[in-house]
């Protein structure tokens, strides 16, 4: 994060910020008030920014619980009239989605901005949703920033743009914008205005006598989009060919037209505001138009609205050829509206618009290219880090269930741990959902004895995700006496966003101390056991959840040691194979240690024929100490 | 089949987890567990928790449910008296009971099994014992015991299959000391199993066999923990009738037997061996006389340690009485005659016996020498 770059003043100044930076900025320059997230890829450091900043300029920041909590926070600043921000990952609108189909009725006052990080390609997510869609459901204006520099801009002015229309203003971001860096022109910070205050004739109901009031609104946002700056066209003025993309791939668009010198026969309509459609702006571009490709991220819904638009209008419009993902020229190698836009597959439909064929490089060149690569890397699968707690939890979670014999079902959930389904939490986990969902699961399984279900049933969650959304069903479990056990991974941190704080972390976002909510006192709260054990020590785990599985009713384990990347993990001790008792393949182990057991630092020494920790690598969690059948792994001390 | 082809018999992890262990035929012996990382022993039970490669293993080769074969751990057993197909080889059968007057307090019956321990440790003969520990109304657990209060702490007969033998490999790998065992009589047939691969030579000092015509499995714990007046239990006895008894607080208290059935270890029911046949002496209830054990003095080794123990005054021994014979011969030949039955018929659960023609024709009634 660049602080120095973030709390630069404007105007006159340009600096290089993140698509995360940039947002955060953004909200700063509209004199934000209140920012509020729970933390998710690709859009966790906007809110880190902004929790960085807070102090020095004087707005609210926090880490919510999760991200209807935080909507819900951001919505009554704005009904105090100041300027709010929520920030989350796709996955994180499906858990606000109620209160903001509800707060779209009721309408905002201060403006409400809505940021939304799509993650195409789900470099960092578990599944590639498009958000476009629910915010159509909630009739709310959607923009769509293509460049980090716009992403900064748009948001400042979406802003004013809420203020206007009275509704809370969607902003979706996508990777490629959220973690790339660029160059942003810098506007003045504004302050926020120490003026909070509801008041006390207004009110903010959700009721379907709203319902015409919100499409007013919409179509308000609609009127102002027909003419917003952030929309664009370049290209001949009755170009038959016309590109019409929204976010990031305008960027490839340009380029391509350029590489394949098409810029006097193709159109390029840069489309930022994208719901609701800015039809009047549209419909003059496809007045000309006899042919159309549409690039968006992920899923074609420009590609559908505007088709959509055009039989409305056909009578007037005449024939036009679509081509997008719906014809199949818009796709990458694992089909159309799966993974993110990349230049080759822009390059690719544009020079099939065009009809001309590209050819990146000469021949030649590309036999060159072929002669001296160099081998591939092999393939790595993913897996936890070295001194990972979550490792030993899954050893002994695994362990525990085949010695319990009755084939128990493990149910996993979102976070690090997710891993669990992998080969580096030994395939441990059964089923992945959403945040939360395993306890839900695991509450709906054990009540099913009398049903003929005989399996013990393990759900396993974070500490993060304890807070987030494992209480109502833990509540769930308890009140309808379902039979389950609940382990929790609680490495005392959000480890998969990068370690945001939490209730549980006695401090708050902008680093201020805070009351710690420890999870055995939610927990025990409930009227529900609870056991707290060190993971590293795996035979007590084993035993403590085996012991557990043969026990009635909801019951919940806490495995508690810290994320070994927290830098006040300091362990002084690693782990170090003695070459005079590993004996190598001789010993029948068949290579346990780096084989199944997956610690990156375990690794075999070809050439010797043993097994090496790497002492770069190692954490010293001394988990692996207790693997080998010959006790050649041991614990050295480090100073 | 006969010897050749048992020898050839070799195996690994898949047929153990097929034909033992997925097939429930486990006893919890715990004789592969302790030397192989996948192979792992909890609630007795023992399971594979990685899949291993391997396509042969010790695990397959120690197992008294893969190939057992009695006529070749008769001819492995140095030392035996005459073969017996009912009570195994023997030299001796006595009545026999503890005379200090700790051990026997704490002991099943006479206290013989922890008499010959504490005599076996004390004179030299072994300097570690493999015992299983605990209370009688919790599950038990392995205990190497190297002095009196170990032993004395491990006394008294627990009902279900510990996994005794799971320390026997680090054990026998890591020193040179010699081992007693007490153990199952399946446990008793994998030691002899482990000792034919030549592991751990000449380190087996005294294997004490006891008795056992089935064990119950771990829900018999909880089952137990359900009952408050049980909960200072000090000992436990499934005598011949009366059902489970309890010794509290100087008091007895009896749980029928029908209600404990359940809880029999299914494996078990295809046990051959309730004397366990292959140890140095074996020990069991009389079925007749609380104050006295049954003993049987198998090999040489065994007697040693007997006449070792009476000559210090540690054991009193006397003739096993002339008609209580025929009654445990006959409780021996009905549990041997139910699984030879089932092997007969074909039955997975019994296959893993390999008997000789002249083996099965021995165990009939009217075959049966001395019966």
């Amino acid at each position: 994060m660049s602080l120095q770059a973030l709390r630069t003043p404007g105007p006159g100044r340009t600096v290089v910020l993140s698509g995360n930076e940039a947002i955060a900025r953004g909200a700063m320059e509209a004199g934000l008030a209140y920012a509020a997230a729970y933390p998710g890829s690709p859009s966790s450091e906007v809110l880190a920014s902004l929790a960085a900043m807070a102090r020095e300029r004087g707005f609210h920041a926090e880490w919510s619980t999760n991200e209807k909590v935080a909507m819900e926070g951001a919505a009554a600043a704005s009904f105090a009239g100041l300027r709010a921000i929520t920030i989350m990952k796709a996955d994180g609108l499906n858990v606000a989605l109620d209160f903001l189909t509800s707060l779209a009725y009721s309408g905002t006052r201060g403006g409400m901005v809505v940021v939304v990080s799509d993650d195409p390609g789900a470099h960092s997510s578990t599944k590639e949703e498009d958000t476009r869609y629910l915010v159509r459901a909630s009739h709310l204006p959607l923009l769509e920033p293509a460049t980090v520099d716009e992403a900064k801009e748009m948001t400042r002015w979406a802003f004013e743009l809420s203020e206007e229309v009275g509704l809370p203003v969607i902003l979706r971001s996508v990777t490629r914008i959220a973690h790339a860096r660029g160059s942003v022109d810098l506007g003045a910070l504004q302050a926020p205005p120490r003026t909070a205050h509801y008041d006390p004739g207004a009110r903010y109901f959700t009721t379907s006598a709203l319902h015409p009031l919100l499409h007013q609104r919409a179509e308000a946002a609609r009127s102002r989009f027909e003419t917003s700056r952030f929309n664009s066209y370049q290209g001949p003025a009755d170009a038959r060919r016309l590109v019409i993309v929204t976010g990031p791939g305008w960027a490839y668009a340009v380029e391509a037209v350029e590489l394949l010198a098409v810029s006097d026969e193709v159109g390029v309509l840069k489309l930022a505001t994208t719901w609701p459609l800015p039809e009047r702006l549209l419909l003059s571009h496809l007045g000309h138009a006899r042919e159309v490709l549409f690039l968006e991220e992920i899923e074609p819904f420009v590609e559908t609205e505007v088709k959509a638009l055009w039989a409305q209008h056909a009578g007037n419009l005449g024939s036009i050829s679509f081509l997008g993902k719906a014809s199949g020229h818009v796709a990458g190698p694992a089909g159309p509206a799966i993974g993110e836009l990349t230049p080759e597959i822009v390059i690719a439909a544009v020079s099939a618009l065009v009809g001309r064929p590209f050819e990146p490089r000469a021949p030649e060149f590309r036999r060159k290219v072929e002669e001296t690569r160099l081998p591939e890397l092999p393939a790595r699968a993913l897996a936890f880090c070295a001194g990972c707690p979550h490792r030993a939890s899954y050893w002994a979670i695994k362990a525990a269930i085949e010695l319990d014999g009755r084939d128990g079902v493990v149910l996993g959930d979102i976070g690090c741990y997710t891993l669990g389904s992998m080969q580096t939490g030994y395939f441990t986990l059964k089923t992945v959902h959403a945040m939360g969902s395993s306890v839900g699961l695991a509450s709906g399984f054990g009540k099913l004895g009398d049903l003929g279900f005989e399996q013990p049933v393990v759900a396993v969650v974070g500490d993060s995700t304890f807070y987030h959304s494992v209480v109502p069903a833990l509540v769930n479990a308890r009140y309808n006496d379902s039979r389950l056990l609940l382990a929790v991974l609680d490495n005392s941190t959000t480890a998969m966003t990068g370690h945001q704080p939490h209730p549980g972390t006695g401090r708050g976002a902008t680093g201020e101390p805070a009351p710690p909510l420890p999870i055995e006192s939610v927990a025990r709260s409930l009227g529900l056991a609870v056991e707290i054990q060190d993971p590293l020590r795996i035979e007590e785990t084993v035993e403590s959840v085996y012991r557990l599985l043969q026990t009635d009713g909801a019951k919940v384990l806490i495995l508690r040691s810290p994320c070994a990347l927290l830098p006040w993990v300091k362990r002084n001790q690693r782990a170090m194979v003695n070459p005079e008792r590993c004996i190598g393949e001789a010993c029948g182990c068949a290579r346990v240690c780096n084989r199944v057991f997956s610690c990156p630092a375990l690794v075999w020494d070809g050439a010797r024929g043993r097994a090496r920790v790497d002492e770069v690598l190692c954490a010293g969690c001394g988990v692996c100490v207790d693997l080998c059948p010959r006790e050649a792994i041991v614990l050295e001390a480090v100073a | 089949m006969d010897m050749t082809e048992v020898q050839a018999e070799r195996g690994g992890p898949a047929e153990l987890q097929a034909r033992v262990l997925g097939a429930g035929l486990c006893t919890a012996c715990g004789a592969c567990v302790g030397h192989c990382p996948y192979l792992k022993t909890l609630g007795e039970r023992v399971a594979f928790i990685h899949p291993c490669p391997l396509p042969e293993g010790r695990c397959f080769a120690v197992c008294p449910r893969t190939a057992l074969d009695p006529d070749r751990l008769d001819a492995q057993l140095a030392g035996a008296g005459p073969a017996d197909p009912l009570l195994g080889a023997h030299r001796a059968l006595h009545f026999a009971r503890a005379l200090d007057p700790e051990v026997k307090g704490c002991g099943q019956y006479g206290g013989v099994t922890t008499a010959l321990t504490l005599f076996a440790l004390g004179s030299g003969a072994a300097e570690a014992a493999l015992l299983t520990a605990g209370s009688p109304t919790a599950a038990p657990h392995p205990v190497v015991a190297r002095d009196r209060a170990a032993v004395l702490a491990a006394a008294g007969t627990k009902y279900s299959a510990c996994a005794t033998l799971a320390p026997l490999a680090p054990l026998l790998r890591e020193g040179t000391a010699p081992l007693a065992v007490v153990g199952r009589p399946c446990q008793v047939a994998a030691l002899r199993k482990i000792e034919a691969r030549g592991e751990g030579v000449n380190r087996l000092a005294l294997v004490i066999g006891v008795f056992c015509f089935w064990a119950l499995t771990p829900p018999f714990y909880r089952f137990l923990a359900s009952r408050a007046d049980l909960a200072r239990a000090a000992k436990m006895d499934i005598p011949k009738e009366g059902g489970v008894v309890f010794s509290v607080n100087g008091g007895a208290v009896r749980i029928p037997l029908d209600q404990v059935r359940p809880f029999i270890r299914p494996a078990c029911q295809h046990c051959f061996d309730p004397t366990a046949e292959w140890a140095d002496v074996s020990v069991g209830s009389t079925e007749y006389d609380p104050d006295w054990n049954t003993l049987v003095v198998r090999t040489a080794r065994g007697q040693a340690l007997v006449d070792g123990a009476v000559a210090v005054g540690a054991l009193e021994v006397k003739p096993y009485p002339a008609e209580r014979v025929p009654i445990l011969r006959e409780a021996v030949r009905g549990k041997k005659l139910r699984v030879l039955a089932a092997l007969e018929a074909g039955r997975a659960e019994a296959a893993y016996l390999r008997l000789s023609p002249e083996r099965r024709a021995a165990l009939q009634p009217e075959a049966g020498a001395g019966a």
